[in-house]
Order: C-alpha cells, then sequence, then structure tokens
C-alpha cells in the first residue's frame, strides 16, 4: 500500500555472505535446525498478509542458548534476523522483508512451569495460545486474551504484537497479561524483563516490549497471567434489521454501565458467509448480528444479560437469543471466529483490515466504509469488536477483475483515514508491520516517532531484528512493500483470523 | 563546577524563566513545601500551559539546571535523594480536565488535575477513575503517574498501567511527543507510555494523560472479617479469590493495622464487596459461610468510615514500605515481617493478590530504621521478592538505594535514561540505580 521510492539493494544480504552465514549456523546449531534452500523456504515467504519476503535461511533454535547462538552468527555478519511464531500474523511482521535469517519459534513449545495458586505459567514462545488455555484447564485456569486464531497463533507472536481478541473488552490485551520475559538481544546476551512477581523496581520494560512487533529482542521466555475459569457463562445473540440500531446498542450498552466480557458485531455479508457452514442460526434476512457475552458468577450474569436484553430489544432488535448450554455458545462462537475465512464463499478474495475508532464514532464510520467500498465498486463485509470499537472490515474481490485488487488498497487505505479521522488509531491488533507502517505519519508526528526511536538503542537493537517493520520506510526498505501488490489474495491460505 | 556558577546559572534561569511564566525564588518560609528529602531548590517555576511547561524545560536544558516535578506532594517522598535539586516544577495549574467523553469511558487530563476532583466529576456520571492510593487531598493524576501509586482497588483493577491510554510528554531538552491514543485499543507504535509511569518524572513531564475509566458499581457493602493469624487471613482472600467472589478489594491487616482502621487489634480482612443487587448477597452468603466453617467474625462496616482510616493509616509516613512477593507468600511473609517490626508500631496491609505488601513503621533508638529495611529485605528476598522504600529518613535515604539491588536488566534502564536525558536535569539521582 506503500509508495515506494528507495532500492532495496543495500538491505538484502549478499548471497555470498549468506553462504557464510548458513554454514556458521549449521555449525553451533546442527544442520537439522537450518534450512536454506529456495524449495525449504518458501513456505516462509508469507504470513497471513498480501506482504511477502524470501528469507535467505531459516532456524529452528529448541533453547534460548540455539537462538542466542543464530543471533550471535547474524550480528557478526550483520544481517537481519526475522522472529517468527505461527505466522498467522495479520500485518506483514513475520514476514523477511529485506531476506536474511527468519527464527522460527515452533520448535520452543514447552509450558515450562504451571503455578495455579499465583495464577502464572512459565513458557516458551512457541506455544500454541490455545493450547496454554488447554493446559492451565485443569487448575480451573485460563490465559485469558484471544485472538481468533488461537488454535494456531503462539504465544510469543501474541507478545510480538500485543495481540487481543474479542474478550481483550473486559480483560484486557496481551499487555495486560505478562509479568516478565526472558530476551535474547541483539548481541546474543540473555536478560530478564519483568518478573514472577507483579511489582519489579525500575521502568516497565515488559510493558514497552510487549508490541514491539519484534524489532527489540527475541523472547524466549514468558511469564503470563492466568485467569479462573467463571462459574457461569452467558451469551446472547441480538438480532437487527439496521446496521444503526446494532452500534446504537453497542453504546446503549456501554453507557449504562456494563462492560460485558464481549462485545462482537457481525453484519449481513459476514452472516450469508458463515451461516450456511456453521448453521449457527442467525437470519440471512438480518443486517447485522450483536454476539454478547457476560460472565462471572450465576447471579451477575443472570442480572446483566437481562439487562443486555431489554437495552437490544430498546433499541429495535428484532430478537434476543439467550445461550447457556457451552455446546451452543460455542456454536454462536465458531461463527464469529470462521466468519473471515467463511467469506471465500461468497468471492475469491478479501482484505482484512483493523481500525480503530471511538466507540462513538462506531455509526458514523460504518456507514462511511459502506460508502467507501460501494464508491470502489466493491463489497464490504465487518465483523468485528464492536465494544471497544476495533472494527475490521474485510474488502471483497476477485483479483482475476483487471484493477481489483489497486482499488482494494486504495479503499482499505481511504477507511484506514476514516478511523483516524474520526479520532481513532491505524491498528488495533493485528500490528503496523509492513503493511501500515506508511500509514503511521497519520498518527503519530516526526517527533513522536523519534522519541520512540529511543527504545532500540537502550535494547541495544540497532535494525538487527525484522528490519522495516512497524514504523515509516528507512534506507534500504523501499521496495519491501511493491510485492503486496502481486501478491494475490487468493493464497492468503486457508484461514484468517481476526 | 563551583558553587557560584551553579548559583549564577539557576539565577539566569530565573530571570529568562520569570518572562514566560511565574518563576520566583524560594521564599524561607515555603522551603517545606517544595522541600524534597531535605534538598530545598533555589526557585520554583509554576507553568499555566503545556507551551509555558515546554519553554519552561527547554530553558533548562539550555541552562544545565536541575528539575524535579511536583504535582501536590503527596508523593514526594519515593526515590532516592536528588543527587541535584535546582528548580521545582510545580503542575499544580496546568489542572483542567481537557475532554470527559463519558461514553466512550475516557477520561483527558492535565498533570496538575487532583484525583478527588477528577473522581468527583466522574461521579456524576456514574463513573471513577480505579485509582484509589492513600494520599491527602493534595494528591494529583500526574504524580500518582509518577510515583505509580495504587491503594485497594488494585485487586480488582490492576494498576495505573492497565487505564492509561495515551500521554503527551516534554522531554528534558522541551520538545513534546506523545505516544498511544484516546482510543481503548491501539497497537499502534511502541507503548511509551508504559515507562513514564512510576518513572519519578526521571524520562519526561507528564503534560497530559488520558485514561480510561470504569462504570461504579451499582452496590456496595465493606465487611471486615476478624481471624485468629495471618495464614488465616490470608487463606480466606485466597478461597474467595478462587470462588470468583465480587470483591473490587481484599485487604489483610495486620493487628495494629486493624487496630487503627478497624478499632479491633487482631489480624483481619477488609473486602469491598460490590456489583449488582444479587451478586452482592450471593457474595456475602459465602463469606458468611467461609467465616462460620472456620469460626471467624464478620462484621458490615461503614464504607467510607473505614477506607479513609485506611487511607489514613497507609499514607506515606516516617518509614513506608512497599514489599513485593508471590501471592502464595503474603501470609507467611505478613506474619514474620509483624515479628521482626515489633516495637516499630508496623502497620501492615496486603493487596494479597498482588503479592503487596504495605508497611508503615515508626522507628525508634531500639528499632532503627535502616535495621528495619534490612529486615524486610531479608524477609521478602527469603520470598523470592523484593522491597521499595517509599519513604524514610533522609538520613537513611542518602546510605541506601531504595530500590534495592540492581536487577540484570539495570543496563537497559540506565541506556534509556540516557537517551531521554543525556544531560540528567531531570530529577537525577531518584530513580533506580539513582539514574
Amino acid at each position: 500500500m506503500s509508495a515506494t521510492t528507495q532500492p532495496e539493494a543495500d538491505a538484502r544480504p549478499a548471497e555470498a555472505v549468506m553462504r557464510q552465514v548458513v554454514r556458521e549456523l549449521e555449525r553451533v546449531l546442527g544442520r537439522e535446525r537450518v534450512i536454506s534452500t529456495p524449495e525449504e523456504l518458501i513456505a516462509y515467504e508469507f504470513d497471513g498478509t498480501m506482504e511477502r519476503g524470501m528469507p535467505q535461511a531459516v532456524v529452528f533454535p529448541e533453547t534460548t542458548e540455539h537462538v542466542s547462538a543464530a543471533v550471535r552468527v547474524a550480528h557478526q555478519f550483520d544481517v537481519p534476523v526475522i522472529p517468527r511464531g505461527a505466522g498467522t500474523g495479520l500485518s506483514g511482521g513475520a514476514v523477511a522483508a529485506v531476506g536474511g535469517v527468519v527464527v522460527a519459534l515452533t520448535r520452543m513449545k514447552r509450558v515450562l512451569e504451571i503455578d495455579p495458586v499465583n495464577r502464572l505459567a512459565v513458557v516458551e514462545p512457541g506455544v500454541v495460545n490455545l493450547d496454554l488455555s488447554r493446559a492451565v484447564a485443569e487448575y480451573g485456569l485460563y490465559y485469558a486474551p484471544d485472538p481468533s486464531s488461537q488454535r494456531a497463533c503462539t504465544i510469543g507472536g501474541n507478545v510480538a504484537e500485543n495481540a487481543g481478541g474479542p474478550h481483550c473488552l473486559a480483560y484486557g490485551a496481551t499487555t495486560n497479561h505478562v509479568l516478565g520475559v526472558e530476551l535474547v538481544l541483539a548481541d546474543g546476551e540473555v536478560v530478564w524483563i519483568g518478573g514472577r512477581t507483579r511489582d519489579v523496581p525500575g521502568y516497565d520494560l515488559t510493558g514497552a516490549f510487549v508490541g514491539s512487533e519484534g524489532t527489540l529482542a527475541i523472547a524466549t521466555k514468558i511469564v503470563v497471567r492466568l485467569m479462573r475459569l467463571p462459574e457461569s457463562t452467558r451469551t446472547l445473540l441480538a438480532i437487527f434489521d439496521a446496521v444503526d440500531d446494532a452500534s446504537n446498542a453497542v453504546s446503549a450498552i456501554i453507557a449504562a454501565g456494563m462492560l460485558p466480557s464481549a462485545l462482537e458485531m457481525m453484519d449481513r455479508n459476514i452472516i450469508a458467509a458463515v451461516e450456511p457452514v456453521i448453521r449457527a442460526g442467525f437470519p440471512l434476512d438480518a443486517e447485522a448480528v450483536l454476539l454478547i457475552e457476560v460472565d462471572g458468577l450465576e447471579e451477575s450474569t443472570v442480572e446483566q444479560a437481562e439487562a443486555i436484553d431489554r437495552i437490544c430489544r430498546d433499541n429495535k432488535a428484532r430478537e434476543v437469543r439467550l445461550a447457556v448450554a457451552q455446546p451452543d455458545r460455542e456454536r454462536l462462537w465458531a461463527a464469529r471466529k470462521t466468519s473471515i475465512s467463511a467469506l471465500g464463499r461468497l468471492y475469491p478474495n478479501y482484505y482484512v483490515l483493523d481500525g480503530v475508532v471511538p466507540r462513538t464514532k462506531l455509526v458514523d464510520v460504518l456507514r462511511q466504509t459502506y460508502a467507501i467500498a460501494e464508491r470502489y465498486g466493491l463489497a464490504v463485509a465487518n465483523v468485528f469488536h464492536a465494544g471497544d470499537g476495533n472494527l475490521h472490515p474485510n474488502l471483497l474481490f476477485d483479483e482475476r477483475d483487471p484493477g481489483a485488487t489497486g482499488r482494494v488498497l486504495d479503499a482499505g487505505t481511504e477507511i484506514m483515514r476514516a478511523c483516524v479521522d474520526a479520532g481513532g488509531s491505524i491498528t488495533g491488533e493485528h500490528g503496523v508491520g509492513l503493511e501500515k507502517r506508511d500509514f503511521i505519519g497519520w498518527i503519530f508526528s516526526a517527533a513522536d516517532l523519534a522519541v520512540m526511536s529511543h527504545l532500540k538503542p537502550a535494547f541495544k537493537a540497532g535494525e538487527r531484528y525484522n528490519p522495516c517493520k512497524a514504523f515509516p520506510t528507512h534506507k534500504g526498505c523501499g521496495e519491501v512493500s511493491q510485492a503486496r501488490i502481486q501478491r494475490t489474495a487468493a493464497a492468503l491460505g486457508a484461514d484468517i483470523y481476526v | 563546577m563551583s558553587s557560584r556558577t551553579a548559583a549564577t546559572r539557576v539565577d539566569e534561569f530565573r530571570a529568562v524563566v520569570s518572562k514566560i511564566t511565574d518563576a520566583a525564588q524560594i521564599r524561607p518560609g515555603d522551603a517545606g513545601h517544595y522541600e524534597v528529602d531535605g534538598c530545598v531548590p533555589e526557585v520554583v517555576v509554576e507553568p499555566s500551559t503545556a507551551e509555558q511547561l515546554q519553554q519552561v524545560l527547554s530553558e533548562a536544558y539550555t541552562a544545565g539546571v536541575t528539575v524535579v516535578p511536583l504535582g501536590g506532594g503527596a508523593h514526594k517522598s519515593a526515590g532516592n535523594v536528588p543527587e541535584s535539586y535546582d528548580v521545582a516544577l510545580s503542575l499544580t495549574r496546568l489542572d483542567h480536565i481537557i475532554a470527559h467523553e463519558s461514553a466512550d469511558l475516557t477520561v483527558t487530563v492535565e498533570p496538575g488535575v487532583r484525583l478527588a476532583d477528577l473522581q468527583a466529576r466522574l461521579a456524576e456520571h456514574g463513573q471513577f477513575v480505579p485509582l484509589d492510593p492513600p494520599c491527602d487531598a493534595a494528591a494529583t493524576i500526574g504524580g500518582i503517574l509518577s510515583a505509580n501509586a495504587q491503594g485497594p482497588l488494585r485487586h480488582a483493577y490492576g494498576t495505573a498501567r492497565d487505564w492509561l491510554i495515551g500521554v503527551h510528554i516534554v522531554h528534558a531538552d522541551g520538545s513534546m511527543s506523545k505516544s498511544g491514543g484516546r482510543v481503548v485499543k491501539n497497537v499502534a507504535g511502541y507503548d511509551m507510555h508504559k515507562l513514564y509511569v512510576g518513572s519519578l518524572g526521571t524520562l519526561g513531564i507528564i503534560a497530559e494523560a488520558t485514561l480510561k475509566v470504569s462504570p461504579l458499581p451499582r452496590s456496595e457493602v465493606t465487611l471486615a472479617l476478624t481471624c485468629r493469624s495471618a495464614a488465616q487471613a490470608s487463606d480466606l482472600v485466597l478461597a474467595a479469590h478462587d470462588a470468583g467472589l465480587a470483591l473490587r478489594a481484599a485487604e489483610v491487616l495486620s493487628p495494629p493495622a486493624a487496630n487503627a482502621v478497624l478499632g479491633n487489634e487482631a489480624w483481619s480482612v477488609i473486602v469491598r464487596v460490590a456489583g449488582e443487587p444479587g451478586t452482592v448477597t450471593r457474595t456475602r452468603r459465602e463469606l458468611d459461610a467461609a467465616s462460620a466453617a472456620l469460626g471467624t467474625k464478620v462484621d458490615e462496616r461503614d464504607t467510607p468510615a473505614v477506607w479513609s482510616a485506611w487511607d489514613v493509616a497507609f499514607r506515606p509516613g516516617v518509614l513506608s514500605l512497599h514489599v513485593s512477593v508471590l501471592p502464595s507468600s503474603v501470609g507467611e511473609a505478613m506474619q514474620v515481617l509483624d515479628r521482626r517490626f515489633a516495637g516499630a508500631g508496623a502497620r501492615l496491609s496486603a493487596t494479597l493478590t498482588a503479592g503487596v505488601i504495605r508497611a508503615n513503621l515508626k522507628p525508634t533508638r531500639e528499632a532503627r530504621a535502616g535495621a528495619l529495611v534490612d529486615a524486610a529485605r531479608d524477609v521478602a528476598s527469603r520470598y523470592g521478592g523484593g522491597v521499595v522504600v517509599e519513604a524514610a529518613p533522609p538520613v537513611l535515604k542518602h546510605d541506601i538505594d531504595v530500590f534495592g539491588p540492581l536487577r540484570p536488566d539495570f543496563a537497559i534502564m540506565k541506556r534509556l535514561k540516557e537517551e531521554f536525558d543525556p544531560r540528567r536535569i531531570l530529577s537525577p539521582g531518584r530513580f533506580v540505580g539513582r539514574l
């Protein structure tokens, strides 16, 4: 989506250098932990976006020492290092923008410790989000951040992106659930920030590190907070004949002093895509549905569910259904969490956006989203975290139509701009990555970015880690974004989650 | 540099700054108000706008004078003794509530807004900021964020870092930057604002802060549970927490603390039960049952009376400690601390689920401040935790690092401070490792 002006030649390591790097990596890690042939590397060219970039080597460390050793090699030869989890990211964060060495952390997938009384766990970065919740379920605990990719995405990737999910409305995003991290710095040094106790003296380095998109260090151990599984959960499905009414119901719920654990909206196009697959009972003629969840003590969920039911009806809900039994609730959530991948039923291609607006601007920005899509001759399907104003418009298209991909990118840019103009942000949970680094100037001035740039020297990171990500184009990163135009959304993979 | 040159520098700074805003030589009578750990500055500057604040810092940077920001002074006992303190930068005139978006559950304020005033304004809309540090009415939002001050509500709501979503910061050279924004969910850019919470003004000065706010609970009662031991009190809190009971706060009090707060010298637990009426009823019923099983007593108490007594009892005093251990160790650590502090009138209060034990002590000839701090550090380290001294006599503070031993990540913090404040004019010496 970015204009490009500078050549990439000076950023991508020369093949001759990389041959030495690979030899050295094989020596320190063992051949079985290094791949470098084009056939092997191709699986690591993409993440969940239209971005792409071919790494020159991928390593598969199994310990902190392996990570440190690999990073030392990269440091010695001055080549980029790109940390990577499951590759489900939606901003190009795990793409090797200018080549270099991808450090795939998927083999570091041990849950090292579970401390049920203190409600914490120590995990390696490659642990899959949902696997962690499963591992601690026997203690009546779970890990709260629940990105829709939670069956595949890793805790390390979640930490890098400060991942959210439907339930961060009430329980916060990843940053609110990480207590400490063991880091490998760009020169290979291993150091802990934060810790196991809630308070550690000094600057909140953990808070600064979470969401740094793999640009500061590699997390090799993570101390996470766990939460107690609620005694009772009630999920409501409210069906509306107008998107505006659904948006107004969202505002009314918040205004009434309630904070549900999740408050999600799906519009007509999403319903059309998902209902035939999941059969959750969404009426195909509805304009929008709200999925609202409350949890806590039985008495609390009963009282809150009744109040929310009333508010939805006051805001012209056609019908409100209540799901209490787990299978019924799970069917509703399956519809929500697979809704974007189901869009493939309607159109060959879709492009997922991630913007934030103040909750009070939802009605206005949603209208603009539909109008912008229409102006570009595109269909749009909205499924998003309405409770915290985090929009996910999906632009639907067929890349075989001449000019369609270009129109999608332009429409996406306009929608992002509408979010910013409403006082919002260019990303609520997917990160800036490659995809939005040229939009960051819309919300941060050069002075703001200059202050953020203090973090790299503090962490001794330089441009070693994930170069060309999260911040506007600098020298050597110019050609990076061109690739996205060539990439067809059809190849996005089987599942896209938001 | 000789003291004469230093004095000249400060004089010249005052002359320049007085053309921008109010800058006055400190009169002997006012010295106490601006004094930090026995250090009294030459000059107090009181900017009224963010622009003036920027100009003042720009001049300080040029002149090379050292600056300590102050709000209401409620938390000025925090941190190490300033290495140098030429200018008191009073932020109390920056006291505007810039925007309260009640439907968005956000509020944007200047640093000098008093917590009490903000809560009164939010309460008109049935909302509040869930920060309740023990402090007098003069405490400001800027001071609370800088000190990462916190109170019993931490049990349910966490700390300032969980509520701060965006800031404008004035840097050492007078430039201004922002991070975060005014929306509740945002991952664009590094989360710089996390670094400013608890940084005691050593990285920059908060010129504007946006916080999430929370709805006030529909109904609330305060209960006091009288226990036989610290262990029993901590077991009760852990059991209630495990049962998911609707508690906004749950503090374990040592006998002297319970005496001050409840007039009842026994190990006690005080809880705020809050939520929808049915939830409150259920929580009370379960607490009654748990207490009956243990043979402990439950009393309903007046909510404002108990928590304001708690507030007064735990404001930073002669010697105040913040002990951090794992929640599972709190009961045992409290028992040991209570014994080790014997003779110092120790009041202990623990936000158990956060692993925080607060101690307010009165050192004596027999129980000297330094020995009490050593004892607390000894106990905390035995449980894998640490101690931050939040208030202490200056004579002791000169000898210790109030934050305790340096940790492995100190090198990162040191480089961070160098990036933000290369001339060391912002509260030099006050932070971890005397940064």
